[in-house]
């Protein structure tokens, strides 16, 4: 910016002013420090005598009381490390709170082994940095054992941490398939990695006889990879992929990309993240008159999906690792659930409970809590009865099936999609 | 407790009793990892990341009095140089060090060029904005950062032989490189570059006339804060094996911020004390862990109405 | 669809986004001409404003049933609690700095900004709320071109708000007194000027109006969560810069200019969702350097 010579003198001369009062009478100072200056006031021969005091005494205090953490358990310990702070903070609460009902109920007929569980739960933030921190956490807190992992960028990096300290841990959300390359052998996931759901989506897609089909995804990891492993794989059967689309978290008006989308004019919307952005999608999809097929990921099956987008989600398609509604045992688990918390469980909290229930299986059966063992006896599961379905687990410590569904929202309810 | 202050002050008076001090907080440094588990390792090296962060962008803050509320973005870029080159170039890791200076370098004057002429207010707007461009250009240009899921299976650094690959290693690599900070720091403070920086924070138009480079001595500052960061940010990649767009986000900046504020703009011990408070804070006391960032969000407030010098005290004369 | 359908297309959701930038603008505008203070947590005025008035309106439609009429009430009372909300943050947070410097109020900002971001997330446990307004999306068709009649309602309580904000800074007595600290604080004093009320009321009508967008955004969107104050908080700021900081009719013209730039942006094949907020930061960034005082702000010679 130019500025007038004028002025430009003017506030020379003031400055000039300033200076002379400051180098002759201290009197003259408080008057121009309201002036746009930053004073931190010291100079070197002053900073030179400054000292560490306080620094020592904080220093050590807290060190004494990060010592006296950590002590030895009579029970089984088990960590829960899931994202309790964040963005992701919600879905994190629903499966902690699915871990500890299971913890109750387990502990309510007497426990495993004659011992009782007790949990120690971990904020992962979903941030790889704040994941590292709780693992190490987790496992000073000397646990025999972890159930968590929900967001797979962040549960990645401390596999390492775990598999150092031969800590089990069953995963019951995290599905990257980076998981196949990178995990050490002690990470159990019981939920289905993403080339099942991509096959699963695809599938549908045949099913519905569509041809053009646009994907969004909403830039984490999940819903990315999720995007570009169906956007190959459906483009290899010879098929059209219209639009390939991001929306960044936190942003409510989806309009524009749904013009730009119908302007594409695709068969079928496949949305690959998490409902509360989904429902706003398929809202505005609608909405905008969009009238062909709209098909959603399995972050979001949720009830909350219906709630938020209302009739619009009518017919929506929804791939989900199988709800508990549409299992045996399944209403139960909603109902106790429900009591308990005063509210609906989430979209990973039956996989939660499983893993806390699978995890107390696998104790029992190999007859310890030494970590070996169970993580040994983890490994050989054998259909193990959740209320997502039998676990068994392949060489590379996944879930052997595929247990995706493919559902369809018919009077505000997900049903089983014919 | 102001007597406890006063006495204080004059046992800190000799530069021996000083020396002292200094003398057994680096010893104790040195012994911790003997005692410690890895939890608190893991938390100390955290803290240690953090000090050289809050020492760099103390530089662009403190010294210089300029706003940055997109400091994540150069710890992104030495992040991101050192993953991205030893994970798909097979660079060496120490190899990739200078690589991240040359481009944190390039990123302060990208940033700082067209920018530090701006008003205050300004520059933290658009100092905003390119944290989150940085962090959007990183999740996009899938091919090189690994997208959104970001990078994983970056290499760890081996010295002479040993890989680093347990906690306490990084607690020292850590450690070495918050003594080296601290130095640097240290050094520049007390520089020609140091007072000039203390003259343009104080009165930009007077340090103008006295034949002071308002723009260049600004642009130091920027990419030297840069630098500090990218350095750090080498050693996050490798440290973690993965890093990913997310850890880049606005929250990032504001709480290196926080911590700079907290100790007090433009003090090194400030520094430490500040980064420590911020990290040790939530962890010795964890039930407020889920509101640490609103506890700390009004300590901010509090500390600009009734502390604005931080917490480390400012001499009294 | 042809290509003059997406244009007509992307001019509503242009407008509509832009009407909500607009608004939320203009509190910026409105506190930096006053008092020079890039307000920071004004992004999260706007979310708490949602989420008041979504209590209020989870109230009001008990027995007032869905639809306009829950709505009304809700809105113009969660304007009021917010306003007043806006008044006590710059009581006990800004207030004790306005002499201070520059750096030191705009920390304070961020404070105030994480404070309000995380209170929220605490006590909603970062829960998203479905908003009950139980508005469908009946409208008229035009070919390919659908508008509901939520949107042209939202576009219209838009045009509202500002004129009513134009009357009364134009016209009355207070908003003579706002124009006037806003040129020279200290000879407003002098003159008698009660500076401190005048700023209040300022951060009560700036705060008021991003609350009403907030309340209006829960309407229109159906659903609210504690961090959808950041992203708009970064835009309308980026709108007032466009328009000129510190100038009404330049916030009101920013928003909807932003709001179409995005719109035109999202359809442009080579910009396309991916690089749409690079797009929208490069030119706030650009427009700083290159013409700091925007559209229609003041040129304004000061001290640097």
């Amino acid at each position: 910016m130019v500025r007038p010579i004028a002025l430009r003198d003017r506030t020379l001369y003031r400055t000039a002013v300033i200076r002379h009062g400051n180098a002759k009478t201290d009197g003259l100072t408080p008057l121009f420090q309201a002036e746009e200056k930053f004073v931190l006031g010291e100079t070197t021969t002053q900073r030179r005598k400054n000292m560490k005091r306080i620094g020592l005494l904080l220093t050590m205090t807290a060190l004494a009381a990060l010592l006296a953490a950590g002590t030895a358990a009579a029970e089984i310990k088990v960590g829960i490390m899931v994202p309790t702070t964040g963005s992701e903070a919600t879905y994190g609460k629903d499966m902690e709170n699915a871990i500890k009902m299971a913890v109750d109920e387990i502990n309510a007929k007497g426990g495993v082994l004659g011992q009782k569980f007790t949990t120690f739960t971990g904020d992962d933030g979903c941030d790889p940095q704040m994941a590292t921190a709780a693992a190490s956490k987790i496992v000073s807190a000397s646990v025999d054992a972890v159930v968590g992992g929900y967001c797979s960028g962040a549960t990645l990096p401390t596999l390492k941490i775990y598999s150092d300290a031969a800590v089990p841990i069953v995963i019951p959300a995290a599905n990257s398939t980076k998981f196949i390359d990178l995990n050490p052998g002690n990470a159990f996931l019981i939920n289905s990695i993403g080339t099942y759901q991509v096959e699963t989506a695809v599938g549908l897609f045949k099913k519905l006889g569509v041809k053009k089909i646009a994907i969004v995804h909403q830039g984490d990891g999940y819903s990315e990879d999720l995007a570009s492993l169906t956007q190959k794989e459906w483009t290899k059967l010879g098929n059209e992929v219209v639009a390939f689309e991001v929306v960044n978290k936190g942003e409510q008006d989806h309009s524009a990309l749904v013009t730009r989308i119908k302007s594409k004019a695709p068969e079928l919307v496949f949305w690959t993240a998490y409902y509360a952005d989904g429902a706003l999608i398929i809202k505005q999809l609608r909405q905008g008159g969009f009238t062909g097929k709209i098909a959603v990921g399995d972050g979001s099956t949720d009830a909350k999906l219906m709630e938020i987008a209302g009739k619009a989600a009518e017919g929506v398609y929804a791939l989900a690792n199988p709800l508990p509604e549409f299992l045996g045992e399944g209403q139960k688990f909603i109902d106790a659930y429900k009591a308990k918390f005063k509210t609906s469980p989430g979209p990973y909290s039956a996989l939660s409970y499983d893993g806390m229930y699978l995890l107390a299986d696998a104790i029992k059966r190999a007859g310890s809590t030494d970590k070996k063992k169970v993580t040994a006896a983890l490994k050989a599961t054998q259909d193990f009865k959740g209320l997502s379905g039998p676990v068994t687990f392949t060489d590379k410590n996944l879930l052997s099936r595929s247990n995706f569904v493919v559902l369809v929202v018919k009077d505000g309810k997900f049903i089983l999609a014919k | 407790m102001a007597g406890l202050e006063e006495r204080l002050f004059v046992f800190f008076d000799k530069r021996s009793h000083r020396r002292l001090v200094q003398g057994l907080l680096v010893l104790v440094a040195v012994l911790i990892p003997l005692v410690g588990d890895s939890y608190l390792l893991e938390i100390l090296t955290n803290s240690f990341f953090y000090i050289v962060l809050c020492l760099g962008l103390n530089i662009v803050v403190g010294y210089a009095g300029l706003l940055d509320l997109g400091y994540a973005a150069f710890f992104a870029v030495g992040a991101y140089t050192t993953g991205i080159l030893t994970s798909q170039f097979d660079w060496n890791f120490w190899l990739t060090i200078p690589a991240a200076v040359f481009f944190s370098i390039i990123a302060g004057v990208i940033i700082g060029g067209p920018t530090l002429r701006l008003r205050s207010d300004y520059l933290a707007i658009v100092t905003l904005g390119f944290g989150e461009i940085t962090r959007i250009v990183a999740r996009n240009l899938k091919e090189l950062t690994g997208g959104a899921s970001g990078l994983i299976g970056i290499n760890r650094p081996s010295f002479f032989g040993l890989e680093l690959s347990q906690i306490h290693h990084y607690y020292y690599v850590f450690f070495i490189l918050v003594l080296l900070a601290i130095f640097v720091s240290f050094r520049l403070q007390h520089s020609r570059l140091g007072r000039a920086w203390q003259y343009v924070r104080e009165d930009e138009d007077a340090a103008e006339a006295m034949g002071i480079n308002r723009v260049a001595i600004k642009l130091y500052a920027y990419v030297i804060g840069a630098v500090f960061a990218g350095v750090a940010g080498c050693f996050f990649a490798g440290k973690m094996t993965a890093i990913s767009p997310e850890t880049f986000q606005f929250m990032q900046s504001a709480t290196i911020l926080m911590a700079v504020v907290l100790g007090g703009m433009g003090k090194i011990p400030g520094m430490i004390v500040g980064a420590l408070a911020l990290i040790l804070f939530p962890e010795v006391f964890r039930e407020i862990g889920s509101i640490r960032m609103l506890v700390f969000g009004l300590v901010l407030v509090m500390m600009m109405i009734f502390r604005p010098q931080g917490i480390w005290p400012e001499r009294r004369n | 669809m042809t290509i003059l359908d997406i244009i007509i297309q992307q001019i509503t959701n242009g407008l509509i986004l832009g009407s909500f930038y607009s608004l939320v603008a203009l509190g910026y505008s409105m506190v930096y001409g006053i008092i020079k203070l890039l307000n920071f947590a004004h992004g999260d005025i706007y979310m708490v404003g949602a989420f008041v008035g979504f209590i209020l309106l989870s109230f009001f439609s008990t027995f007032l049933g869905d639809g306009w009429l829950g709505i009304l009430p809700s809105m113009i009372l969660a304007m009021t609690a917010v306003g007043f909300l806006g008044v006590i943050i710059q009581r006990i947070a800004y207030r004790p700095l306005l002499s201070a410097p520059r750096l030191s109020i705009l920390i304070t900002a961020v404070g105030v900004s994480l404070v309000l971001f995380n209170s929220v997330m605490f006590v909603t446990i970062g829960e998203y709320k479905a908003f009950p307004s139980g508005l469908g999306y009946e409208g008229i068709t035009m070919g390919h071109v659908h508008i509901t009649y939520t949107q042209m309602v939202m576009v219209g309580a838009t045009a509202v708000l500002m004129i009513a904000l134009h009357l009364f800074i134009a016209k009355t007595i207070y908003g003579k007194a706002m124009r006037a600290i806003s040129i020279d604080m200290d000879a407003c004093r002098l003159m008698g000027i009660d500076v401190n009320k005048i700023i209040a009321l300022t951060f009560f009508v700036g705060s008021a109006l991003a609350a009403a967008a907030g309340v209006m955004a829960g309407v229109y969107y159906g659903s609210i969560h504690f961090f959808m104050g950041f992203v708009i908080g970064l835009k309308a700021f980026t709108a007032a810069v466009i328009g000129g900081i510190g100038s009404i009719p330049g916030a009101m013209l920013g928003g909807l200019l932003l709001g179409l730039l995005e719109s035109f942006g999202t359809q442009l094949p080579w910009i396309g969702t991916e690089w749409k907020d690079v797009f929208a930061f490069g030119l706030l960034i650009l427009l700083l350097v290159f013409k700091p005082t925007g559209i229609l702000g003041r040129t304004e010679i000061e001290r640097m």
